[in-house]
């Protein structure tokens, strides 16, 4: 891999965008790593949850204007599909996917992290997408999923303006959910993703699916959909050693089945 | 009123409070609550005098916190299955109502409780809130709409973090996020809330519900068929005896 690396720790991955001489754009090698390495990971039943984060102060700048200039329509359609592909991927991957954003976080860089559970930062995190400023606009979904989280009105302004959204400015809008000192960012994050997957993991998945398919359809069916997912919690090992647990006040060991 | 077990109600000055109290340490939303909670608020909606509808845990030390685990702890699909329905069943009838109804959070307020909050039209908090969905760390989700209400309420990625982390939330996190509209101190709590709903139920019931009424329905439908819907209710209200006057009476008291 030439654009990434991806370490374990216990059972969380950390994937690392790595293109330091570019601030991390994303170019199409990177997407095509990714998409692998999700993937695989996806299929890898020891990996719980994924962190995803850039190498040398900055999460991922915008797409690699070099490549991308000459590009003809159909060349930047199938280029658009695989960002898009891979943050659906990203979005549907049945385990927790948090990002720690450091330095910036822009344009398709940006994109990638939205499709992520959530966003934490630190205080030199910077957002923004500035595709309006090289006449095109962000295609990997960002002009959905930014509404969808901070109002369209916000998302109109971050996009119109192409200007910095600060690290404060981010946590004030919902764009970030928690802020971390810079030092710490990693092993904060990676500390709350591990406490994270030490709850019972299908409750998780389900949690996750319902929230994110419920939001793209009316409360009514969304609840409906709640509630069969509820009633499957109880064919499954987990909800008895959880609720067992919580009743002999001992930690639950959750198997995953 | 009724003849409960599990809650108690009291009706003063166009507001009727119900009071979670089932004598143990924290109120459990088991399903003869629920039940109970359901036919308090029928008889409530049916009686005219009251225009807006409380519920609290007070003076306890939680709101509600959800299901009884002990009673979940053997239950098969289909016992879930029922459970969460009777629950939903519960919240579209606070949904229904034409009343107002603020959830009046005084404490611990976890799972099915936060559901319960969720499914008023206010919240309203005192300082010593917590509130939590621990769902996960016991190997379930909620079942009480709360992954579908709350994303719309604080937005999905709070709302995430919520269900992912298990963490317990305090009565300002939970303001800065929007779950709760308001925050009153603990020793003052009750007289704010009553406060509170006595100027909501001093205005005309039938506004009051419709607005209720278009507002949830914002929820679920397009901006096009939502105007459709406000212009009829709008149209509705004239002439209607004593709008008028109220509209009257505003612009003089406005008018400096």
């Amino acid at each position: 891999m030439k654009t990434l690396s991806v370490e374990k720790k216990e059972s969380i991955a950390v994937i690392q965008l790595q293109r330091p001489s570019c601030l991390n754009a994303v170019n199409t090698q990177m997407l095509m790593e990714l998409q692998q390495q999700f993937e695989e990971l996806q299929s890898d039943k020891t990996v719980k949850g994924v962190l995803l984060t850039g190498a040398e102060g900055n999460f991922a700048a915008g797409v690699d204007l070099q490549e991308i200039r000459h590009f003809t329509p159909l060349e930047a359609i199938d280029f658009a599909e695989k960002g898009q592909q891979l943050c659906s991927l990203i979005e549907n991957f049945p385990r927790p996917v948090l990002t720690a954003v450091n330095g910036y976080a822009l344009g398709a860089g940006l994109e990638i992290a939205l499709s992520s559970d959530y966003i934490l930062a630190d205080e030199t995190a910077q957002f923004g997408f500035r595709e309006l400023c090289y006449g095109v606009l962000p295609a990997f979904g960002g002009t959905q999923r930014l509404p969808r989280l901070v109002g369209k009105s916000r998302a109109k302004e971050i996009l119109f303006t192409g200007q910095m959204v600060s690290a404060e400015e981010a946590l004030r809008i919902g764009l970030v959910n928690q802020l971390f000192p810079q030092k710490s960012l990693l092993d904060d994050v990676l500390q709350q993703l591990q406490r994270i997957c030490s709850s019972g993991l299908l409750s998780l998945q389900m949690a996750k699916e319902v929230i994110d398919t419920g939001y793209e359809i009316n409360l009514r069916a969304a609840c409906k959909m709640e509630r069969d997912a509820f009633a499957v919690c109880f064919s499954t090992e987990d909800q008895k050693e959880g609720m067992g647990a919580f009743m002999e006040k001992r930690k639950p060991q959750f198997t995953g089945r | 009123m009724g003849d409960w077990q599990l809650l108690h109600s009291e009706i003063e000055n166009g507001v009727g409070t119900l009071f979670l109290d089932n004598g143990e340490r924290f109120n459990t939303l088991h399903s003869e609550c629920i039940h109970e909670l359901c036919d308090a608020l029928t008889l409530l909606e049916a009686d005219s005098d009251v225009g807006c509808i409380i519920i609290t845990g007070e003076p306890g030390e939680s709101f509600a916190v959800g299901a009884n685990i002990a009673e979940m702890h053997d239950f098969q699909p289909l016992d879930g299955w029922n459970f969460s329905r009777l629950g939903q069943r519960l919240f579209d009838q606070i949904e229904a109502s034409s009343k107002p109804i603020i959830g009046a959070l005084n404490g611990i307020t976890m799972g099915g409780g936060c559901d319960l909050a969720l499914a008023c039209d206010i919240r309203l908090a005192s300082d010593r809130l917590k509130v939590a969905h621990p769902g996960a760390k016991l190997g379930i989700i909620t079942g009480f709409c709360g992954t579908q209400k709350l994303p719309r309420t604080v937005g999905f990625n709070k709302a995430k973090e919520i269900f992912m982390t298990s963490r317990t939330y305090t009565a300002d996190e939970a303001l800065q996020m929007k779950l709760v509209e308001q925050v009153y101190p603990a020793d003052q709590f009750m007289q704010r809330v009553r406060d509170y709903a006595e100027r909501i139920a001093d205005q005309p019931p039938m506004a009051l519900h419709l607005a209720k009424k278009l507002l949830n329905a914002a929820e679920n439908i397009c901006l096009v068929n939502g105007q459709v819907m406000e212009l009829g209710a709008f149209a509705s209200l004239f002439p209607r005896s004593g709008n008028m006057e109220r509209i009257e009476e505003f612009f003089v008291e406005h008018s400096d």
